[in-house]
């Protein structure tokens, strides 16, 4: 017996740990965030050109109490009593926020988009329910953070916190007011606390004009979405960042600048993005009377298309007929022989694939469930702002022309494919099967392909080191489309020029902003 | 586009092929092959659902329709002492969806190396004999395969390591009883992107943390001469992990749990040593998982060294 048991242990336990060893069950973080030492103050943001606020004062910050003042010196004393009993959940908070707001923020809501990427499950009679903004927590969930939606969000978001941001640089070198922790001895910097003025606090803006974006945008999160923005000003207390009246002001400057993005997102034409039945039908009528194949739904039941009016919505950079003039050219006819050739292009890649290929389509899927394509380019985008080490304004301004380029983006896209209304490829060849979900909406041009080309665009300029790198993603997200079996080539060629020639407004505007 | 897909534990339950000359041996049932006996052979099993569980919700599919999973699976089995058996198995897996656009996917799964000990073989009163076992499973993906197209994809590609206990009662009239239960860890998983969504979180991270999964098993059945025909039920337990959200695609770590009945015929031919084996077994209830059909059909030669 004693024989076999050895044997049992050699047999079972040796290749067991060996099969375990070296791969245990703890993950790898991929953008850890160090608190942040800005390597510049920007204290010249407050000049920086505002692109919807009319400039920095469109709201005036009151001047805060003296340092002397018996008000101030008692904010004072709090921090000191608040840092003497801290719990380890507060060090953790504090430690949590010290990355930096701006990142902080741009993770919490790429986690948003991809709670609430999910499509409306269909009814038992073969419809589908639309989300309502009245009634976010039903079924529908309310939003479907689809792509465009995303696109939309992440600008509306980046942009807020941007003008947000420079609005209170401006007020902050208007009275310098240090933070706690350089005026009293006795108060430790529990975070990087550099020179910048403390008032208006930059960490009660951002929670401020965030909050309240996303209770708009993200309804059903609101809980959340209240407690992360309250947690943002106690570390900033906590950490001797800011006294009580700089996080108080810079709360109400944060909420009064959302308004105004509130107001512009309430007429920015989204509401009717969803569009009738009667519209859909038009848009199949127009494509049968120029002798094209209509798009059609391809799920089961038919599911109507994706934001079909997406493409009137408002845009950052562009005018409504600057959106028309940087259109692409239609695609190849569905009766082509080009287009055949596309088709078979398709299939024959699909039926192909290599690991490598599939493993690209994997990697740029960024579909339901996801922080869409606008989101993997933001995931890419904050790796590089961190390692920049980007003041929060600087941050900001970077999110902002990045979503901005990627909403116009979308806006653009979104127009020209329910111009064409073109079928996908296995809409003309049903022995197609693709390696990644099928987008319900017409595939011309490539959707991806225009979001990638401009997000590398704009990050290639603000990061030239970075140019090779974002030049290599953007080709391998377009052709991940071929690979999954969803597009044609025409759909990817004519979608990175098209994305291209939209970030150009952002870059332009990137290039005299005031910023460089 | 939501889907699902049968549990990836199944393997280590269900492929009770490899087998002594008048019993099936499993790693999971009360039997071991006798000293220098060796079995090989293959099994191949057909699973499908059109039917699944997104969470506790029951639901169908149009996008997916039926979806069905076919195995073939090598198995061999080697008695190193009366008291120790070592077995090995590798299935080669294929899966198609009737209806929606998904692509199936195919290709060699996981090579799993087992080896079962007898702790205890003693007579029970005079009625029967009651045996103890222990094993240990491990199991390592054979190929490159993806996790991250659920309910398409051909597994978990989890390395896994399970430890078992079985007590068995075998009667001298034929019945039998038997009780076997396992605890397996798994190790992380490695996606083709960067980020994913799951159980109310967004992971920055292309590695998945795997919960571990616990299951057990309790069969009754009859033998006579060459035929033994166990039932059984099994319960698999995942120790966390989240749900299918609403209309979401599975994902590789969700909480897969799932009630299952199963019934086997085996029998055993005497001349050139052959045993054959069909079996059919279904899903009475679960959580992340298809309602699953399973039919197999195996045949094994057995041989002494």
């Amino acid at each position: 017996m004693r024989l076999s048991l050895r044997r049992f242990l050699l047999t079972v336990a040796v290749p067991c740990a060996a099969a375990l060893s070296g791969c245990d069950n703890t993950i790898t973080f991929s953008e850890t965030l160090p608190p942040l030492q800005a390597a510049s103050l920007d204290s010249g943001a407050g000049s920086w050109q505002m692109i919807v606020l009319s400039g920095p004062t469109q709201f005036t910050v009151a001047a805060p109490a003296a340092e002397t003042s018996a008000v101030y010196l008692a904010e004072l004393t709090a921090i000191n009593t608040a840092q003497a009993n801290l719990t380890d959940a507060q060090r953790r908070t504090i430690a949590y926020w010290s990355g930096g707001g701006v990142l902080r923020w741009n993770q919490i809501l790429r986690g948003l988009v991809a709670r609430f990427n999910l499509p409306p499950a269909p009814r038992p009679d073969g419809t589908y329910p639309v989300p309502d903004p009245e009634n976010p927590f039903a079924d529908p969930q309310f939003p479907f953070a689809n792509p465009p939606y995303a696109a939309r969000a992440y600008s509306y978001v980046s942009v807020a916190q941007f003008e947000a941001l420079k609005t209170a640089w401006y007020w902050k070198y208007q009275y310098h007011r240090p933070s706690p922790a350089r005026l009293d001895g006795s108060i430790s910097a529990l975070m990087p606390v550099g020179d910048l003025p403390a008032y208006p606090s930059e960490d009660a803006v951002l929670s401020g004009v965030t909050v309240e974006m996303l209770k708009v945008l993200f309804p059903a999160a609101v809980a959340e979405i209240t407690q992360r923005a309250a947690e943002q000003r106690n570390a900033a207390l906590w950490s001797g960042k800011a006294a009580a009246s700089d996080i108080a002001a810079g709360l109400a400057l944060g909420k009064a600048v959302a308004a105004v993005f509130i107001a512009r997102a309430g007429a920015d034409g989204m509401r009717n993005a969803v569009g009738t039945k009667a519209q859909w039908q038009a848009l199949a009528d127009s494509a049968l009377a120029r002798g094209e194949i209509p798009w059609i739904s391809r799920e089961l039941p038919p599911r109507p298309p994706m934001l079909p009016n997406f493409g009137q919505v408002q845009t950052w950079l562009m005018t409504p007929t600057e959106v028309v003039t940087e259109r692409p050219p239609a695609p190849p006819s569905t009766s082509s022989p080009q287009m055949q050739q596309e088709v078979a292009e398709v299939r024959q890649t699909v039926d192909h694939l290599t690991r490598e290929q599939l493993a690209i389509a994997y990697k740029w899927n960024d579909g339901a469930g996801t922080y869409t394509p606008p989101g993997h380019w933001n995931d890419i985008a904050a790796e590089y702002i961190r390692d920049a080490q980007m003041s929060e304004v600087r941050a900001a301004r970077t999110f902002a022309l990045l979503n901005m380029a990627m909403h116009d983006a979308a806006v653009g896209c979104w127009g020209v494919k329910f111009l064409y209304f073109n079928p996908r490829p296995e809409q003309l060849d049903p022995s197609i099967h693709t390696v990644i979900g099928l987008p319900n909406f017409p595939s011309y041009p490539s959707g991806h392909s225009t979001f990638s080309s401009s997000a590398a665009v704009v990050l290639s300029y603000l990061f030239p080191d970075g140019a090779p790198a974002f030049d290599g993603m953007k080709e391998e997200a377009s052709i991940s489309r071929l690979y999954g079996g969803i597009h044609y080539r025409s759909d990817i060629e004519r979608g990175k020029e098209h994305g291209a020639r939209i970030a150009g407004y952002a870059v332009r505007f990137a290039q005299q902003d005031g910023a460089n | 586009m939501p889907r699902t897909r049968h549990p990836t534990v199944l393997p280590f339950l269900s492929l009770a092929l490899i087998a002594a000359p008048l019993r099936a041996q499993a790693i999971d049932d009360g039997a071991m092959l006798p000293r220098r006996a060796m079995a090989a052979g293959l099994l191949y099993s057909h699973e499908s659902w059109s039917q699944y569980w997104e969470g506790t919700l029951k639901r169908d599919n149009g996008n997916i329709g039926t979806l069905s999973t076919q195995s073939v699976t090598w198995m061999a089995g080697y008695g190193v002492t009366d008291r120790l058996s070592v077995m090995a198995m590798l299935p080669y897996v294929w899966t198609h969806a009737t209806q929606g656009p998904l692509h199936g996917m195919s290709g060699l799964q996981d090579f799993t190396l087992a080896a079962k000990y007898q702790l205890l073989a003693t007579p029970l009163t005079d009625r029967g004999t009651l045996r103890a076992m222990v094993a240990g499973v491990a199991g390592i993906p054979a190929g490159n395969y993806t996790p991250d197209f659920l309910p398409l994809s051909i597994g978990l590609a989890s390395r896994q390591f399970s430890g078992r206990f079985t007590l068995n009662f075998q009667a001298h009239q034929g019945w039998f009883l038997n009780g076997s239960a396992a605890y397996t860890w798994r190790t992380k998983v490695k996606l083709d992107r960067p980020a994913y969504y799951t159980n109310g979180q967004l992971i920055l991270s292309d590695e998945v943390a795997m919960p571990a999964v616990f299951d057990y098993t309790l069969s009754a059945g009859y033998q006579v001469g060459r035929l033994s025909i166990p039932i059984s039920l099994t319960q698999q337990r995942t120790l966390g992990g989240g749900d299918i959200r609403r209309q979401d695609m599975p994902f590789v770590s969700n909480r897969m749990d799932f009630v299952r009945l199963e019934g086997l015929v085996m029998y055993a031919v005497p001349a050139p040593q052959l045993g054959i084996r069909i079996g059919m077994s279904r899903i009475v209830s679960g959580r992340n998982v298809g309602q699953s059909t399973t039919l197999t059909g195996g045949l094994y030669h057995t041989f002494t060294f």
